[in-house]
């Protein structure tokens, strides 16, 4: 990799550093020639790489913990369970040792690439000043809003409401904030930003806080808002680090000598800076779900009491469970960036899909397949703490069908190299006369969406493992009946706007001539089918047929999304392929009403934690591997994708690792990046571990509590039946 | 016990990552190693193949017979019935059938030279024009890395003719300046640029007389250099061209304020014609003030906002090739 491919995600205290250099640098951008050092003879790029990917994995750590933490802070508060709180609060713990090492690992960054690479740097420095300072102030606010997060967690325990009049202005305060958002997610105002840029901020920035201020009631609310504003701090660092990444790949604002001709706005706002973000979001979600999970699957292997068993059982799927939330959309937050990338350049997609990172994406599509095949493997080995859970043991073998022919398409690449003698033996092709179709993008769709249906699908038999008899939703009080028939109406909404989209959309927007619209309406008829079986299941639910209402609903959008859009994606890629899309997008849609209308359900009974083989604390293990090494790989991809360029188009790699690595060396260098993170990251979870023995008896700390029940877990996971 | 869970989950650990990098290994050994770009190339078939293979990306779209697994675009070696011939046979047999069709000699250079310039004057059957500007970013190839590559092509089954690739006939020396013209604007593609300038430029502008003629006409702007081109664009005040400064009229009877050029000036009237086109004649009894604003340019000042990096990269490709005579005009149109 380059010095600029590996400059992923910059870093944190370091840039307190960058700074000070910021500001003594020279106003004037235009490129010069570039200078290159090494350090002690070492490889200047590889040695980037390395501190940038270690500095990128604790970053992501530091970023979804508090993610995870919060989400379950919340649930924990809403469903008065103390079990949720204290884990949110000994996931919390970990961060000030991680806090410190991502900020030394970027400051060991931020010094490296400004000695190594200087006039790259000293360019970036000069064109990113005003975001980079930006990036410090945060980055204080972040440190601020962390530190009062975690030393105000017990403090801010408890506590009587606040005046009734107090609480009504936050409410209203509350509603405002969130008017805002909405007003410009629709685009009221901002319309110069990005589409993509507009709606992260609304959503991931100001609909929070208004949220945060809505719920604020009492002292425990308020340090929700705390870790709320902790994570819009951190998201926003994010955000602008991702700029400079962004920039790199989709330089914007800048003329081809580097020099600015447009706004800062232009040049932090670039093509890929946002889809980035949002990648990287969903992300962090995932992994910090897994550490946390991994967290738990050691302490598990290593219990001695079955309390300590049953605390991490516990523990590794609350965490396992948020890992999946955040790793569902992931695969269609990738299929964005990976539009914007070809948007942003042709030579750059056809390098990514088909050049130098083919092989790559083969290897990516190996451990993204993994990530969902061990997720449900654990599912159906939790299964077997549910009593009652046999029944369902004889749908698990179709599932495992389902999943392993559905990675094995995932995998099939379009074509593959051949010798001529080969090629003649499949009749002077060299795509195969069957297999070609399953490298195509329509199968790819189509079996990506059967692989999260199937693991949603081991969801709910997990959910109904230890329910005898469904309790009749007549007889659940109304707000259930309420919840179904919004959640009914949220799924409508979602499939029927892009449904009036799909009669509305005009051939010409595609660069399609106007007889193929007709193409686009068979699918706007496919999705109001879609409507109307969900209209039609909430119906059947509220009237007492939850089990059939669901069933109906799941095999309709298995039969919509997998077979019919799976097969008419072929069509539509030969007579309308810009269409091909939209396909895509309506089987998300699809997908996610589904998995929206059949939230909320509430378990009965006792679950038996602690009940699981070691073996499926391996898989949660293996998950956080597989993931770790998979953001390895994806940030090889993305930056390798300037080929040798610094600034793509715009600043050349003329340096002597001005060349993509090997798949091998790749590979080389992100499990030595693994295996140091996971061996720091057990380090802090020891240091955590003594820092919770010293605690007071009355604190959290990392010791075994009694058994949670079925309850405290299921306010968590709030899918079934 | 904790201490003999950690060692199994490192072990583990171990395990997998060994996994990983054996599947690293495996498939570089099946697909090869790193490509270095070459540093300094010669106009011979072994620079064109270390481009070929590195620098130029032309592996990642063309395999050359069983080199490569790429099947986007024709393969430029033998390979199966469809390809029965190399690309420097293929070249040569093409040039030839087109020589019979039009009368006029074609060499297999014309035909390299043209199959890089202009990817799509010959589309092979079931093919797309997906061929990327290699002159321009982010490949950005210069001339002599562009004749390298036809050395490089022209080697394969065909009679490599070094002095033709550098002295060829009057095509591909047309399409020599079209790259050399692109090199020198950054690496623009001038076939965008063309569009570029007739969506965005051409209201005001003409060339070889198509346009408008608000703003300068612009069929000898590339005898002016990159930096006046470039300049002129980004900061329109910065030098304006005699005859087409910005004028600023106020009239009495209606205290309206009319901006640019003065484009009628008679005892009688005064006609300004705006930056939208419209023109008002105002009657010199009617002018209470009337004045020549220097720090204004009747050209939009919001061109880079309008404008994305490639596509002003482009614009400049296409102006540079203006130069006045038919032949530029021609090939830009090309």
């Amino acid at each position: 990799m380059n010095q600029s491919r590996v400059s992923r995600c910059p870093n944190r205290f370091g840039w307190v550093a960058v700074l000070v250099l910021v500001l003594i640098s020279p106003e004037a951008l235009a490129l010069e020639a570039n200078e290159y050092r090494q350090f002690m003879g070492i490889d200047s790029r590889r040695l980037i790489w390395f501190l940038a990917q270690m500095h990128l994995f604790f970053g992501a750590f530091v970023l979804g913990v508090p993610l995870f933490a919060v989400i379950v802070e919340i649930v924990g508060w809403r469903s008065a369970d103390s079990k949720l709180d204290k884990l949110a609060y000994e996931f919390t713990s970990l961060l000030s040792v991680a806090y410190a090492t991502t900020a030394a690992l970027g400051g060991l960054l931020a010094f490296a690439l400004f000695t190594l690479y200087p006039t790259f740097m000293g360019y970036m420095a000069g064109l990113f000043k005003d975001v980079m300072f930006m990036y410090a102030l945060l980055f204080f606010a972040e440190t601020f809003f962390l530190y009062l997060y975690y030393y105000g967690w017990n403090r801010m325990q408890g506590g009587g409401p606040f005046p009734v009049k107090l609480q009504w202005l936050f409410k209203g305060l509350g509603i405002l904030i969130i008017g805002v958002a909405v007003v410009l997610l629709f685009g009221g105002f901002g319309l110069q930003m990005r589409g993509d840029t507009r709606s992260f901020i609304a959503l991931l920035y100001i609909l929070p806080l208004g949220v945060g201020l809505l719920i604020l009631r009492d002292l425990k609310s308020s340090h929700i808002l705390i870790g709320i504003l902790l994570n819009i701090a951190g998201t926003a660092i994010m955000q602008l680090a991702n700029s400079w990444a962004g920039f790199m790949m989709s330089p914007a604002g800048v003329d081809q000598e580097g020099e600015l001709i447009g706004t800062v706005w232009q040049v932090f706002e670039n093509i890929l800076a946002t889809p980035i973000a949002i990648h990287r979001m969903l992300g962090n979600l995932a992994f910090g779900g897994l550490v946390a999970g991994a967290y738990a699957a050691v302490k598990f292997i290593g219990a001695k009491t079955p309390a300590e068993r049953a605390h991490y059982d516990w523990m590794g799927y609350i965490a396992n469970f948020v890992a999946i939330c955040g790793l569902i959309p992931l695969p269609f937050a990738g299929y964005y960036l990976g539009r914007e990338v070809y948007s942003t350049s042709a030579v750059m997609g056809n390098n990514m899909m088909g050049g130098d990172f083919s092989w790559t994406f083969i290897i990516q599509a190996m451990l993204v397949g993994s990530l969902f095949l061990i997720s449900n493997y654990y599912l159906w080995s939790g299964m077997t703490r549910i009593p009652g859970s046999d029944r369902y043991y004889k749908y698990i073998k179709f599932i495992l069908g389902a999943l392993i022919i559905s990675f094995a398409i995932w995998l099939t690449p379009h074509n593959l190299p051949l010798t001529s003698g080969e090629v003649g033996d499949m009749g002077g092709s060299q795509y195969h006369p069957t297999l070609k179709f399953m490298g195509l993008m329509p199968a790819k769709n189509a079996v990506v969406n059967l692989i999260i249906l199937s693991t949603f699908f081991s969801f709910l038999l997990y959910r109904r493992g230890n329910k005898s008899d469904v309790v009749p939703i007549s007889q659940q009080g109304r707000i259930p009946q309420i919840v179904i028939s919004l959640a009914g109406l949220v799924a409508v909404a979602i499939v029927g706007q892009y449904a009036l989209s799909m009669f509305n959309l005009d051939p010409a927007e595609l660069d399609l001539p106007a007889d193929r619209a007709h193409y686009f309406r068979t699918v706007g008829y496919l999705l109001a089918f879609e409507c109307a079986m969900a209209v039609l299941a909430v119906i059947l639910a509220l009237r007492d047929r939850g089990k059939l209402a669901q069933g109906l609903y799941m095999t309709a959008t298995a039969l919509s999304v997998v077979i019919f859009l799976g097969v008419y994606g072929f069509v539509v890629m030969e007579k309308a392929s810009p269409f091909l899309r939209n396909i895509a997008v309506s089987q998300f849609l699809q997908l996610i009403s589904c998995i929206i209308l059949f939230r909320g359900a509430r378990e009965l009974g006792k679950l038996q934690w602690g009940k699981m083989t070691v073996r499926s604390q391996y898989a949660l293990l293996l998950l956080t591997f597989v993931i770790t090494m998979n953001m390895g790989l994806m940030g090889f991809i993305r930056s390798g994708l300037r080929g040798d360029w610094h600034i793509f188009g715009v600043m050349r790699d003329t340096s002597p690792w001005s060349y993509t690595p090997s798949n091998y060396t790749m590979t080389e260098m992100v499990s030595l990046a693994v295996l140091v993170f996971m061996v720091g990251v057990a380090f802090m979870f020891w240091l955590g571990g003594i820092a919770a023995k010293n605690k007071a008896p009355d604190e959290p700390a990392d010791k075994p509590d009694e058994v949670p029940d079925g309850s405290a877990a299921s306010s968590i996971p709030p899918v079934g039946g | 016990m904790r201490s003999n869970a950690i060692v199994r989950v490192f072990v583990f650990l171990l395990v997998v990552l060994g996994t990983y990098m054996w599947i690293g290994q495996a498939i570089t050994a099946m697909t090869g190693g790193e490509r270095k770009a070459a540093s300094v190339v010669e106009v011979t078939p072994e620079g064109g193949e270390a481009i070929f293979w590195g620098k130029g990306r032309c592996f990642t779209c063309h395999s050359l017979g069983g080199e490569g697994s790429a099947v986007r675009c024709p393969n430029l070696g033998q390979f199966g019935e469809k390809f029965p011939l190399p690309i420097g046979a293929r070249a040569e047999q093409r040039a030839k059938e087109r020589s019979e069709e039009t009368g006029t000699h074609y060499s297999s250079t014309d035909y390299l030279v043209e199959s890089l310039a202009k990817p799509d004057a010959y589309l092979v059957e079931g093919y797309k024009n997906e061929m990327a500007i290699v002159y321009a970013p982010p490949i950005s190839l210069n001339l002599k890395e562009i004749k390298a590559v036809i050395a490089y092509l022209q080697s394969q089954g065909g009679d490599l003719d070094l002095d033709n690739i550098e002295n060829p006939g009057e095509l591909a020396q047309s399409y020599y300046a079209r790259i050399a013209a692109a090199s020198a604007a950054g690496g623009g593609d001038p076939g965008n640029g063309e569009e570029m300038f007739a969506d965005t430029c051409s209201d005001c502008h003409s060339i070889a007389g198509d346009g408008g003629d608000i703003g300068p006409d612009l069929s000898r702007i590339g005898e002016k250099g990159l930096k006046f081109i470039s300049q002129s664009i980004l900061r329109p005040t910065r030098k304006i061209s005699d005859g087409y400064e910005t004028w600023v009229v106020v009239t009495k009877s209606d205290e309206r304020k009319h901006v640019g050029l003065k484009s009628g000036d008679t005892p009688a009237e005064v006609q300004i014609t705006k930056a939208t086109g419209e023109v008002a004649v105002i009657p010199r009894d009617d002018i209470r003030e009337i004045k020549q604003d220097e720090g204004a340019s009747v050209m939009p000042n919001d061109l880079t906002e309008m404008l994305t990096v490639k596509d002003f990269q482009d614009v400049l490709a296409y102006l540079m090739m203006q130069k006045g005579d038919e032949a530029s005009a021609k090939e830009a149109a090309q």
